[in-house]
């Protein structure tokens, strides 16, 4: 099986080459027959690469040793469903589930528009093609999953090693999460390389008008919530698995996953301008080569070791080679951008500083201000290193002071965007729109201050969240009420059949509450409390308005750990109200210990507590516990972060439309005839008004 | 014999356990609940050098070598009644500038504070010109053609304000 896997793996490779070189024959000849084979081995990647997963996979779940990375990542006693999970738990297994994700999007890409888009497809599948050689190559020649154990004897004869029993698996990652976060946050990575595919090709093959951008929303989206609850699941694995008490902290490698998020939601804004206005077309298409760029750059940084992370794979020398390839994608970009870049002329100017564009572009320049920092601030020490040869830390206090006011910036906008109008909004709309959400703002900031809520960025986001929520509610009630006034409707239906009109609009909208919600949830963390004691049977601890009663410490061990557990009972207002069981979990397999957290939460708090070990002085238990407010918010805005790009993706619901005779005269019949007239001059209506 | 091989694998490793795992806890870092205010607040203005990039008073990293025996430090420090700055640089001196959280804004680390700040201004900038020159284009000739009635233009203010609502 394992050559059969690199057999396989191999195939794939060519299979990419062909389509890429075949692809640029067929572009430069114009012959359909070699750019149709060319497509079809573009599509033909997709089942090599799931034929060497399967492979690989069949290594672990047959407990099969002799290869170096099942044997460095698994054992007998690993569970099932962690034997598959062992595919990306190191750097060679991680780099093939890369290329395979990327050959299903790429596949669905090119199965799904095969009829369609005829001029742009070439260009698209050579796209798509020369990064999957990239991906390939290192599949097959730099970090191979399938390189057996042994070696050769001094006859020149293969020997193979088998060893009877794995290293077993990273037990960081032998969590339901760790499942799970991995997929989410790569097939946000790879998902990205559709609209760069398509947005290269349009510039290369100076495709007309803003058609790339319509075939790839959907595909934008979909990566873009891969990514946000990759990145979400993420923080929850840190939360529940590393036993620090939080969930973010702006490591290197969790900005990496979180810069071509930025810039990915400032594209799926700024979108709205090309379509809407036609402008902006330069911007758009950098957007996207910068979001994937970012993903290589992500890719990169956890992969090389050139930034020391937690989550990152052990150092290796595959740096240079994403170095390589990043540059060789930013020369390509520039050189077609260069070369078209009169095909990306503006349509439209900019009417008035009061309006739809102007809000787009100052949430785009503040999105990318935020991606500056967390990139400079990731980087930095790296570039301290080099210039001044002193190593230095930039750790979370940097990263809070410069984000959070641009943050809180991106917010007041989430609330201040919708509500301006396309090309100009007048004073009176202006007060028409604002008045009540941002008078709420203020009264419940006001309420808050009054009760001693007196800290200045969690005021400022409580202010922000409530007017925001009301500017989002306000949409929804005031189109609602014109159906339901209409219709004869309640407001509740209307309010449905208002969302299912423009999915897109409202589905955003549902976004912006998500984001609300994890705001506030991230707020509730200026006021974490925590303790830690030695404790003993019988001994209390007090958080808040908690009481934990140890009761007890004892000894659990099946085939995979053995752990030791504390038994504590959690009194609330003195009154009982359930048990904890914070573990320490010694795996035997890796000889190695983790932290096994114990929560309660609600959405008010949630009560931490954590089995930090026994006292090397005492040698008593010591117990941690952290109250950490409001947390489950930000889980809750996750899910509703998924509901409202789920709703964003489906098709809008068609308004019946019902003709009836005009009374008034038409615009037609009052300025027929006038030179420059509407009706002497064509209008261009631009597609894709819903906003 | 393979299959013989890995039971006495496992038994091993089930024997070794109770041991390795008591071993393991009694060496268990970031222990060292007592502490002072100033410390804890010292303690947050530096890095474990374990590599988990924590603030040393939150690194629970298991197997940590560092966080325990630097809390400790800095208690004794605080006890002794050492200045925080003389305490932050003895610990510069023995870690190393990694310690820590943020870098000084001074000499070449004065970068990373002006950067985020200079940058965005730069792009607000550019934008400004941006718009200044669009809405420059974007003045249109007079049209032409007969004049429309009031009554017209009271019905396109009402349509186009009936649009900007929905």
């Amino acid at each position: 099986m394992d050559i059969f896997g690199s057999f396989v793996l191999l195939l794939a490779f060519l299979a990419a080459t062909y389509a890429f070189i075949g692809g640029i024959a067929g572009i430069l000849t114009r012959r359909a027959l070699l750019t149709k084979s060319a497509l079809n081995a573009g599509m033909a990647v997709f089942g090599l690469v799931t034929l060497a997963v399967g492979s690989l996979e069949y290594f672990f779940f047959t407990d099969n040793f002799s290869l170096a990375y099942v044997s460095a990542h698994s054992n007998t006693a690993l569970p099932p469903f962690y034997k598959f999970a062992a595919l990306w738990a190191g750097q060679e297994g991680s780099l093939l589930f890369w290329s395979w994700l990327l050959s299903i999007y790429a596949f669905l890409a090119l199965f799904l528009n095969r009829k369609k888009h005829p001029e742009l497809m070439p260009y698209v599948g050579v796209t798509l093609a020369g990064v999957q050689i990239f991906f390939l190559t290192l599949n097959n020649f730099v970090a191979s999953p399938f390189k057996i154990l042994g070696g050769m004897d001094g006859s020149g004869a293969m020997h193979v090693a088998r060893l009877s029993e794995g290293s077993g698996l990273n037990p960081l990652l032998q969590y339901p999460e760790m499942v799970i976060h991995p997929p989410m946050l790569y097939s946000g990575y790879t998902g990205f390389t559709v609209p760069f595919a398509f947005a290269l090709a349009a510039l290369l093959g100076r495709y007309p008008g803003e058609k790339w951008i319509h075939i790839t929303r959907r595909w934008t989206m979909v990566a873009w919530c891969f990514q946000s609850v990759g990145i979400l699941l993420g923080a929850h694995w840190a939360y529940a698995v590393l036993g620090w008490g939080g969930y973010w902290a702006w490591d290197p490698v969790e900005n990496a996953s979180f810069l071509p998020w930025i810039t990915g939601t400032a594209f799926l804004h700024s979108v709205m301008m090309q379509e809407k206005r036609g402008m902006m077309k330069v911007w758009n298409v950098w957007l996207v080569f910068v979001t994937f760029m970012l993903c290589i750059l992500g890719t990169m940084l956890t992969r090389s070791g050139v930034v020391s992370s937690v989550h990152a794979f052990a150092e290796s020398s595959i740096g240079g080679w994403f170095v390589g390839f990043l540059a060789i994608i930013f020369l390509v970009c520039l050189a077609a951008w260069w070369k078209n870049r009169d095909y990306l002329r503006s349509d439209n100017q900019l009417d008035s500083l009061v309006s739809r564009e102007s809000s787009f572009l100052f949430n785009n320049l503040i999105l990318l201000a935020a991606c500056f920092a967390v990139l400079w601030g990731t980087l930095f020490p790296v570039l301290s290193e080099w210039v001044t040869s002193n190593k230095i830390s930039v750790g979370p206090p940097f990263f809070n002071k410069v984000t959070i006011p641009i943050a809180m910036f991106l917010l007041l906008l989430t609330g201040v965007g919708p509500l301006l109008a396309w090309r100009k909004t007048s004073l009176d709309a202006l007060q028409r729109n604002f008045a009540w959400p941002l008078a709420g703002g203020v009264v419940a900031g006001a309420v808050a201050f009054a009760f001693g809520f007196r800290q200045f960025y969690p005021l400022i986001c409580l202010i922000l969240s409530v007017f925001v929520t009301l500017t989002i509610l306000a949409e929804f009630y005031r189109g609602a009420r014109v159906i339901a006034s209409r219709d004869g409707t309640n407001l509740l239906t209307a309010v449905g059949e208002l969302t299912m009109r423009n999915t897109r609009r409202y589905g955003g909208y549902v976004v912006h509450f998500a984001m609300v919600l994890i705001f506030i949830g991230i707020a509730g963390s200026a006021f974490n409390q925590d303790i830690q004691k030695e404790m003993g049977p019988g001994d209390t601890l007090s958080i808040g308005r908690y009481t934990i009663l140890c009761q007890n410490f004892d000894q659990v061990s099946n085939n995979n750990y053995q752990s030791e557990r504390a038994t504590l009972e959690i009194l609330r207002d003195g009154r009982s109200e359930m048990m904890l069981y914070p573990e320490r979990r010694f795996f035997l397999a890796s000889q190695v210990t983790e932290t096994m957290v114990a929560v309660q939460s609600s959405p008010l708090r949630d009560l931490y507590v954590v089995y930090a070990g026994r006292s090397p002085e005492t040698n008593k238990p010591v117990i941690h516990a952290y109250l950490n407010p409001l947390v489950k918010w930000i889980w809750f805005g996750g899910i509703v972060l998924v509901l409202g790009t789920g709703l964003a993706l489906m098709p809008n619901r068609r308004a019946a439309i019902v003709l009836r005779p005009v009374e008034e005269p038409s615009w037609g019949d009052a300025v027929q005839g006038a030179p420059g007239s509407p009706a002497a001059s064509p209008v261009v209506r631009r597609s894709g008004a819903d906003d | 014999m393979i299959s013989q091989l890995r039971k006495l694998g496992i038994v091993g490793a089930l024997l070794a356990a109770p041991i390795l795992l008591g071993a393991t806890l009694t060496l268990a870092p970031s222990l060292h609940a007592q502490q002072t205010a100033r410390a804890k607040a010292l303690g947050s203005k530096m890095m474990c050098v374990c590599g988990c990039n924590q603030i040393l008073t939150a690194c629970n990293h298991v197997g940590c070598q560092y966080s325990h025996a630097m809390l400790k430090e800095l208690d004794d420090r605080v006890a002794r009644g050492d200045s925080d700055d003389l305490i932050l640089q003895s610990f510069i001196q023995e870690y190393g500038a990694t310690v820590l959280m943020e870098p000084p804004a001074k000499g070449f680390t004065w970068l990373v504070w002006i950067a985020p700040i200079v940058a965005p201004i730069l792009a607000f900038f550019v934008i400004w010109q941006l718009v200044r020159r669009w809405r420059r284009r974007a003045v249109l000739a007079p049209a032409g053609g007969p004049a429309l009635s009031a009554d017209l233009l009271d019905r396109a203010r009402r349509e186009s304000g009936k649009e900007s609502d929905e």
